[in-house]
């Protein structure tokens, strides 16, 4: 059986859901809306401290969002009692698990075409390939993090906790390794291109390590 | 040839026992029906069955092979229709079927087939939460042999289902190997010879057709 068929199926799945019960994406967007508006007027912003202070806002709106949109991709499939029907499948639980995680990450990218303009409206931060690139490539990895924890605490009653106490810790380096990034991207000191060789590194170490969980979250 | 063999199946939810050391032995093509009140096991000795529960103790084997060592493979074996349906609300039941066709690795044009056989032709493209309850049961149902397993495990298939379940049911279990859970002993006893009656976690016995409705 094609794990890439698998995964796909999965991510088309649970993103036409999505387009249909329109769940998560409005509701997410009108969350990063609402933290872009809150930090623009709880700082006093002016042309000298918006570079500052923007990344800080940025990486703020992005984690709770992930939180959202990673923390619904199990819980919903527990609801409906749709798991164990798919876990029931020959399928592979590292393709059924890789599946969720594309769509999981899709929902933040879209909800990223709404953060990263409106930052640059609202604080006059340079919007350019440089930051798009950072933010993309903490998203890819911590959309694996995010959705290998949804995984492991859909099945507890108190998961809206668990969820961010066990993924925000790990989540630090894509903050810390993004908030460098674009920094320097918005004319801030620091090294870009050091910065995103950390964000790659970190993709592909949390991506292994995510799929050779899974097997054993998603199979017991 | 048998295709179940379960010995001193067990299994416990934290230290309150569901299942205590439960035996069974069923030969292929056989049809066998699992009766108990609310809180017997049977959903719990059918979830081993399928494989969806590994038991805390006891040893199963499905057609020759360990079930939990081998139970990936045997999932293209067996069919399962959960007590819930549990099915994709926002997705159609086309699409739903379809879904499934992919992570069975089925072709998609057995879909149409397969709404043709529980009833369900007419309404393939209303959105799954727009089915009625008995609609959403033959749906699920539909996915269970969507991959025409050989071996069908069955919780509660008949709920909801209306007046012609036992022969949809009957339809279904044709050539295959059938465990069936339910409440109606005169389903069981119209769709199966054998009886497994559990009282309390533990199997009271087997019982004929006619044993069971006296």
């Amino acid at each position: 059986m094609n794990p890439f068929r698998v995964a796909l199926a999965v991510a088309r799945k649970d993103l036409r859901s999505e387009w249909r019960t329109r769940e998560v994406v409005p509701a997410l967007a009108q969350f990063i809306i609402l933290a872009l508006l809150i930090g623009n007027f709880g700082f006093q912003i002016d042309s000298r401290n918006a570079t500052t202070i923007a990344p800080g806002i940025l990486w703020l709106a992005l984690v709770f969002a992930g939180l959202v949109a990673f923390g619904r991709t199990f819980a919903a499939e527990r609801e409906q009692a749709s798991l164990e029907a798919m876990l029931m499948t020959p399928a592979s639980p590292v393709a059924i698990f890789a599946g969720k995680a594309l769509a999981a990450g899709a929902l933040l990218v879209i909800c990223e075409a709404v953060l990263l303009p409106a930052l640059s409206i609202l604080f006059g931060t340079p919007f350019s390939g440089e930051v798009v690139a950072a933010v993309l490539l903490a998203t890819f990895g911590m959309a694996a993090l995010g959705v290998l924890f949804a995984a492991i605490v859909a099945r507890v009653r108190a998961r809206e906790l668990l969820l961010p106490l066990l993924t925000l810790p790990l989540w630090i380096p894509f903050v810390i390794a993004g908030g460098v990034a674009v920094q320097s991207a918005m004319g801030l000191p620091g090294n870009y291109q050091q910065a995103i060789g950390l964000l790659i590194d970190f993709d592909i170490l949390f991506v292994v390590l995510t799929s050779l969980a899974a097997r054993f979250v998603l199979d017991e | 040839m048998s295709i179940i063999v379960a010995n001193g199946l067990t299994h416990h939810f934290g230290n309150e026992p569901a299942l205590e050391g439960v035996d069974l032995v069923l030969d292929m093509g056989e049809h066998m029906a699992v009766l108990g009140d609310n809180g017997a096991g049977k959903t719990t000795l059918l979830r081993i069955l399928a494989t969806a529960l590994r038991p805390t103790a006891g040893r199963l084997q499905i057609a020759g092979l360990d079930a939990f060592r081998e139970r990936r493979r045997l999932r293209h074996y067996l069919g399962y229709v959960a007590h819930a349906p549990g099915l994709y609300p926002a997705l159609s039941a086309t699409e739903n079927l379809q879904f499934f066709c992919d992570l069975q690795d089925v072709a998609r044009s057995r879909v149409g087939e397969v709404l043709d056989a529980v009833g369900l032709k007419m309404v393939a493209h209303r959105r799954s939460d727009q089915l009625s309850r008995g609609m959403q049961q033959r749906l699920a149902i539909g996915r269970a042999i969507l991959h025409e397993p050989r071996l069908l495990i069955l919780d509660e298939p008949d709920a909801s289902l209306g007046p012609d379940a036992a022969d949809l049911l009957m339809a279904m279990m044709r050539d295959k190997t059938v465990v069936l859970a339910t409440h109606d002993h005169a389903l069981a006893n119209r769709l199966c010879p054998r009886t497994l009656v559990l009282r309390h976690g533990r199997s009271v016995g087997t019982a004929t057709r006619l044993r069971v409705v006296q």
